[in-house]
């Protein structure tokens, strides 16, 4: 069997795994019947409907060519610096304040691109620091620790 | 006459200095983002939603709507001057804009198209105005089987109109769907897909979702090849139209207009859908043109910015009036009536009188506004066009970061937030529009909500939904949009149609 459509194959593989799984974790709720549906009931026809359309899709995949239909190589290097920044900002916030993890997330993430400069990079956190303070801190007055947790009162 | 009055107390609550305020900040800010190519409407929208939280209802949802043109209006600039659509209505803009920036009429291209988007603005904004009345008396005929059928023909509609593939994106929906039910159960109160952390049996953010999936997906896929950007900075001409061109210009700017406000209403349509159709009407209608389309024709700028602005606006129909978001912005704007204890639907217009008319009223202000600020300031647009990428994704990534914490304060959400746009980037790999997806985890849990009702009425018996004429109607009416799409003549039509543009 030779996948003709690489996109096409894997995204029915992607509905049909999130279709079993839906399918799969609401067997532990009531299912109620049609007059008086349990929480159960919805997620599992929806589910079972995800997986019918998945099968579809996987066999598109299979039967017919797509001129970009391949996949093209994933960037994991930009995936796992942006996202990653982004996760290590949410979980510095509170320990270490938001300058601290304003820093983090800029200079992890600004090592995705290309072009990176060191110069810019530092330029770009000052700049941010400065404009996130006077909007959210001073301007629209939100809750968020600004200094590390050892620094407050 | 009751049209009048209305209005009346619409104009009275968007022009109070507070609102008129808010309505320019939106309109600023989402023109700034919007000229910043790359970043679409929607994601502009989740990533500047966190920011209204603290307005008043009224206020937010003014600033939020003023966001959404300003966005809109700033993609035409960008796809003039730089051949870079700033988001995906103004596509077919960079065809012809361009072109005429290149002989030296990107000062026409930009007068005409925001000339071109106040008229059409201020036309649908009164065709939003008129048909709010009738539809919302029409939606209080609709009881839970009806609701639950226009759930299925708007999420089909939406599907039919998009483009790429048809399975797929009902795939996404019911995905959508599911994700959306997530959390707690409003009837039996279980803790749905909640893998027992606390923070899920709330549901999975609606930002986490439009800022994952949008935001940082769409990031993550513009650093996959360096930029290349040949701005168009040094010279933009004189901001006028000349004679001969205003001559062409109008005629299509009312066309657009015309269908723009037609196809806004539409499920599924609103600018994208707008700005291409009018796009080939003007293609199909124009027997020897004097300029080749393709090579700079006034009309090819004036019609679809006519068209993706009318769209734009008379969009807000069916959300106002029938809770029901017709495409991804509209669904955007429901969940932030949602989190200021707005239940959208029929009886807004009722019970939040202002709010419903304010927010037509600064429709028409905002797109006045637009006008004004923009032809002034197209110079800044031009010089913010300069700055680099490398520089301004990680400031767009620290607003998000922001944004998604303050909804509840809670680091939680970042991380949320972060799953989904890799998610999100899986999906632009696999070539799956996510649009669908936000629609569908809109409508998940009302949706889910009107069957259990409407089975609940009719004893478990599913014939309910063919049994009331007008659920029956509104079913034919998805069927037929399904079986017409999958015709062979019709599939190749619609092919071509999204392929007009480069």
């Amino acid at each position: 069997m030779k996948i003709r459509d690489q996109k096409n194959f894997w995204s029915g593989v992607m509905f049909i795994a999130f279709g079993v799984f839906f399918v799969g974790y609401a067997r532990q709720y009531d299912m109620g019947t049609a007059a008086r549906m349990g929480p159960s009931y919805f997620p599992t026809v929806l589910g079972g409907l995800m997986v019918l359309l998945g099968i579809i899709v996987l066999i598109q995949g299979l039967a017919t060519e797509q001129a970009d239909g391949k996949i093209e190589p994933f960037n994991f290097k930009a995936l796992v610096l942006v996202l990653g920044a982004v996760v290590a900002f949410g979980l510095l916030l509170r320990p270490a304040g938001l300058l601290v993890a304003l820093f983090v997330l800029i200079a992890v993430s600004s090592f995705g691109s290309h072009e990176f400069k060191v110069r810019d990079m530092l330029l770009l956190s000052i700049g941010m620091s400065l404009l996130v303070l006077g909007v959210f801190i001073y301007g629209l007055s939100m809750t968020i620790p600004v200094l590390p947790s050892f620094m407050r009162q | 006459m009751e049209l009048i009055d209305n209005l009346a107390l619409g104009f009275a609550t968007a022009l109070t200095l507070q609102n008129l305020f808010y309505c320019f900040i939106g309109v600023l800010i989402g023109t700034l983002i919007g000229v910043l190519p790359g970043i679409g409407p929607v994601a502009t929208l989740a990533m500047l939603l966190p920011v209204t939280y603290a307005l008043p209802p009224t206020s937010a949802l003014i600033m939020l709507a003023g966001i959404y043109y300003g966005a809109q209006y700033g993609g035409s600039t960008t796809a003039i001057l730089v051949n870079l659509p700033g988001e995906s209505s103004s596509v077919v803009t960079c065809i012809d804009g361009y072109q005429m920036a290149r002989r030296g009429r990107a000062g026409a291209a930009l007068a005409v198209s925001a000339i071109g988007s106040f008229f059409a603005g201020s036309v649908a904004t009164l065709i939003v105005a008129a048909l709010a009345l009738p539809m919302v008396e029409l939606a209080f005929k609709f009881g839970p089987a009806e609701y639950f059928s226009l759930m299925v023909l708007g999420l089909i509609g939406a599907v039919v109109l998009a483009s790429g593939s048809l399975i797929k994106a009902i795939a996404m929906i019911v995905l959508g769907l599911l994700l959306g039910l997530v959390g707690t159960d409003v009837n039996s109160g279980v803790a749905r897909f909640s893998f027992d952390i606390p923070e899920l049996a709330d549901g999975i953010g609606f930002v986490s979702v439009a800022m994952g999936v949008f935001g940082f997906a769409e990031i993550i896929a513009n650093l996959e090849h360096r930029q290349k950007r040949e701005a168009f900075t040094s010279n933009v001409g004189k901001l006028m139209m000349s004679k001969e061109e205003f001559k062409y210009a109008w005629p299509a700017a009312l066309r657009g207009t015309a269908l723009g406000s037609v196809l806004g209403v539409l499920p599924g349509g609103g600018a994208l859908l707008a700005s291409f159709a009018s796009y080939t009407l003007e293609k199909k209608i124009t027997r020897n043109p004097e300029i080749p389309f393709g090579k700079g024709n006034i009309r090819g700028v004036a019609a679809p910015e006519s068209a993706n602005n009318a769209g734009a606006q008379t969009s807000f129909i069916p959300m106002l009036t029938l809770g029901i978001p017709p495409n991804a912005v509209m669904a955007l704007m429901v969940g932030a009536m949602t989190i200021h204890n707005i239940q959208p639907g029929p009886q807004v217009m009722s019970s939040n009188p202002a709010l419903f008319w304010g927010l037509i009223a600064s429709m028409w202000i905002g797109n006045l506004m637009l006008v004004v600020l923009n032809l002034p300031l197209i110079g800044i647009w031009v010089q913010l066009l300069k700055v680099p990428y490398r520089l301004l994704y990680p400031a767009i990534l620290v607003f998000c970061a922001i944004g998604v914490y303050t909804i509840n304060n809670n680091p939680f959400d970042v991380t949320v937030t972060a799953a989904f746009g890799l998610l999100g980037y899986v999906f632009f790999k696999l070539r799956c529009e996510p649009a669908p997806l936000i629609l569908g985890f809109i409508l998940g849990p009302m949706m889910e909500e009107n069957l259990r009702r409407a089975m609940l009425l009719s004893r478990g018996d599913p014939t309910v939904f063919f049994t009331r004429p007008l659920s029956l109607g509104l079913l034919v009416a998805a069927a037929a949009l399904i079986v017409i799409v999958a015709l062979p003549n019709i599939k190749k039509k619609r092919e071509v149609a999204f392929q007009e543009a480069p």
